[in-house]
């Protein structure tokens, strides 16, 4: 901004200077000294950053002004409206009185009227346009970095998911681990220590009592068989629990909101629930607790319905209430609804609002 | 190429959003349906792609121009017969498709040739001199027609282009449909009867509250929902049944058996029926009805919304 003001002063001076030489009256040596005084006077202006030494310049300039209308030539006048502008804006709100005043040396002076007018409407159009359109700049440039940290935010939280995602089957192996574990000590190892125990009483048995050995000896292996097929048992029951997990959070986080809340929340879920997965199970959460909030807040319904179906390519969850709806069908969007939405399509998934039979909102999502 | 392509294209009407951010493309030489229920937004999307309506928001492209900044093109490249009729009652057949080619700048010798030429497609041109007003709904719609292809768009949109007419008018825009097309014409169709989405679309887009909310060619609409088929096998008895070899036909998932009716779950896309019937004609078990019970387009759009597309 300063950079325009200094400019227009110059050309003021540049005015002045040209007029002066033309008007071909004496005094050369002295203008000149004064425009350089004036000019020194403003550099420094833009440099110093102290209001309270702005100011002293600024009745400096406006003493040297004075002097220099008096002294050497009127035409000096000129360069008072910029140098008015600029302290008086600090002080006043409104615009338009300040061009009125700036425009008032116009009924004392003598000759040059139009001179005077044209420079004071000039100097008053560039201080306050660059005035706005650095404000407006600052404004956008505020806005970028509310955006940039906006955009930090999400790419936090997406982040958050991705670490959710590692972090849940990162849990869920470590459970899963526990529990081979258990189930190894529990069956397998029980089998095992029997089989060893008949084996080495064979052995001792061996020399004495051949029959009874052998018998031990059988006993022994069909510990290891059953062992055997124990083991088949437990490595085939050992479907990652991932999805139960999911399924059973959202299962009591339902019945204590039914509890809670004294409504009826029938779940139903249909299909290979296996597929869905931890970011798929965080997103249905997320959009089922949404959807039950509002149906609280707005709806006054006395059933709210939970449906999950798992079909060949997609997820299909709903949530539905028995309340007032949207009597037109035309639902009007809140910030939950655009969340929900949001957090589908951060997963490719749709969600669909419909107002026409109490209200539903259906989140898809495909199986990839 | 994409003849058209829509990108995060939204409607609002005050507060309530008509179409809600919606993409699709549709290449050249498809058939492309949109299929909805009632409201779902198929209209308002046509009515942009016209020109007719104030978008708010996104970005439409026809023949990879943005119809913002190439209306003329967009203009002469698609012919519409829009959802309510707009021919001109009291002037006579032959002088609606003149003034609608006439807009788009066709003259003389030539205008007189397309004219003859969609009157002749439509099956109208007998009646060129008769007034609409005396013509059936059926045949109201086929100058409507008439008037959208005069001047040979590449791109023709028919908007619910059977409602409200007689069985015979239907078949005869089914097969004009498909004519049109076959002469290279890419033709975007929308309905709420899904048997026509069915019967001529290569593609479709299931529309819903002015979002699409499936995508795809019939087949692969279904395959979201289910990969298998039910084959109903009604026979006289079912002592000499042997399930085991039943279950080892290729393609087959699993049998039930309820009285008489032997219920076979198969996947779609094995074409295992010839081997089912032999199966059963080779032992000597009378078969008495046959029942194929498959999704169709209804199922995907009922399962998907939990709405039937008629209500
Ligand atoms: N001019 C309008 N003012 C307000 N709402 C409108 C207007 N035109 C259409 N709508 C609404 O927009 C939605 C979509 O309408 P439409 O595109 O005609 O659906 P379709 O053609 O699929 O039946 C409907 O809910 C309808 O009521
Ligand atoms: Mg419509």
């Amino acid at each position: 901004m300063e950079i325009w003001i200094i400019f227009s002063k110059l050309i003021i001076i540049l005015f002045i200077g040209f007029s002066y030489v033309h008007s071909e009256t004496g005094n050369l040596a002295w203008s000149i000294l004064l425009i350089l005084l004036y000019i020194s006077m403003n550099i420094p202006l833009y440099l110093v950053r102290m209001e309270k030494i702005k100011l002293c310049i600024h009745l400096g300039s406006f003493i040297l002004i004075c002097y220099s209308i008096q002294e050497v030539n009127p035409l000096f006048l000129l360069l008072l409206p910029m140098n008015f502008y600029e302290v008086s804006a600090a002080f006043f709100e409104k615009r338009w009185p300040l061009l009125l005043v700036g425009l008032l040396p116009l009924f004392f002076m003598e000759g040059n009227q139009a001179v005077y007018g044209l420079t004071a409407l000039f100097s008053f159009l560039v201080f306050f346009m660059t005035g706005r359109y650095t404000e407006r700049l600052t404004t956008y440039e505020n806005k970028l970095d509310k955006m940039r940290l906006d955009m930090q935010r999400l790419s936090k939280s997406l982040n958050e998911n991705q670490e959710y995602v590692r972090q849940s089957e990162y849990t869920y192996r470590l459970e899963e681990r526990n529990r081979i574990s258990q189930e190894i000590h529990d069956s397998i190892g029980h089998s095992m220590t029997g089989a060893l125990i008949q084996m080495e009483a064979a052995k001792t048995l061996m020399a004495i009592d051949q029959a009874k050995a052998a018998e031990l000896l059988q006993n022994a292996i069909n510990i290891s068989k059953e062992g055997i097929e124990d083991i088949r048992i437990t490595l085939k029951n050992m479907k990652p629990p991932t999805e139960q997990m999911g399924l059973q959070r959202l299962k009591l986080q339902l019945e204590e909101f039914s509890i809670q809340h004294q409504l009826r929340m029938p779940f139903v879920y249909k299909g290979n629930i296996d597929l869905i997965t931890p970011i798929q199970w965080k997103i249905i959460t997320e959009n089922i607790t949404e959807a039950l909030t509002n149906s609280l807040k707005y709806s006054g319904a006395t059933e709210i319905s939970i449906d999950i179906h798992v079909l060949n390519k997609l997820v299909r969850v709903e949530v539905r209430d028995n309340g007032s709806g949207i009597g037109s069908g035309k639902v009007v969007k809140g910030l939950g609804i655009v969340g929900m939405e949001e957090r589908t399509a951060s997963i490719k998934g749709t969600i669909i609002v419909d107002g026409t039979n109490g209200f539903s909102v259906t989140t898809l999502l495909p199986i990839v | 190429m994409n003849v058209l392509e829509i990108k995060n294209l939204t409607k609002k009407f005050g507060d309530f959003i008509a179409v809600d951010n919606m993409s699709l493309a549709v290449q050249e030489g498809e058939i492309f349906g949109f299929l909805g229920s009632n409201g779902a937004g198929k209209s308002t999307t046509i009515n942009m792609i016209a020109g007719l309506l104030q978008t708010n928001g996104g970005e439409i492209k026809i023949l990879d121009k943005n119809i913002a900044s190439h209306s003329k093109l967009a203009k002469m490249n698609i012919g519409i017969v829009p959802q309510d009729l707009a021919i001109y009652e009291d002037m006579t057949a032959y002088e609606n498709v003149r003034f609608f080619a006439g807009l788009y700048g066709l003259r003389g010798a030539e205008l007189k040739e397309r004219v003859e030429e969609a009157l002749v497609f439509v099956g109208l041109l007998d009646k060129q001199k008769s007034l609409p007003k005396d013509f059936s709904g059926g045949m109201k719609r086929r100058l409507n027609i008439a008037c959208a292809i005069a001047h040979r768009p590449k791109l023709i949109i028919m908007d619910e282009p059977t409602v409200g007419i007689d069985p015979q008018s239907r078949n005869y825009i089914l097969t004009s449909v498909r004519k049109l097309n076959e002469m290279g014409c890419t033709v975007i169709y929308t309905s709420h009867y899904m048997e026509e989405v069915e019967e001529i679309c290569s593609r479709i887009a299931i529309m819903d509250h002015g979002k699409v909310i499936a995508e795809g060619t019939k087949e692969q609409l279904k395959a979201i929902i289910t990969d298998t088929r039910d084959i109903w096998v009604e026979v006289k008895n079912t002592e000499n049944l042997e399930e085991a070899a039943l279950k080892e036909i290729k393609g087959v998932n699993s049998i039930s058996i309820e009285e008489n009716v032997i219920k076979i779950n198969s996947q779609s896309e094995v074409n295992n029926l010839n081997h089912i019937i032999q199966f059963f004609i080779s032992r000597l078990i009378e078969i008495r009805s046959l029942q194929e019970q498959a999704p169709n387009l209804e199922t995907v759009f009922l399962t998907l919304t939990g709405r039937n597309l008629r209500d």
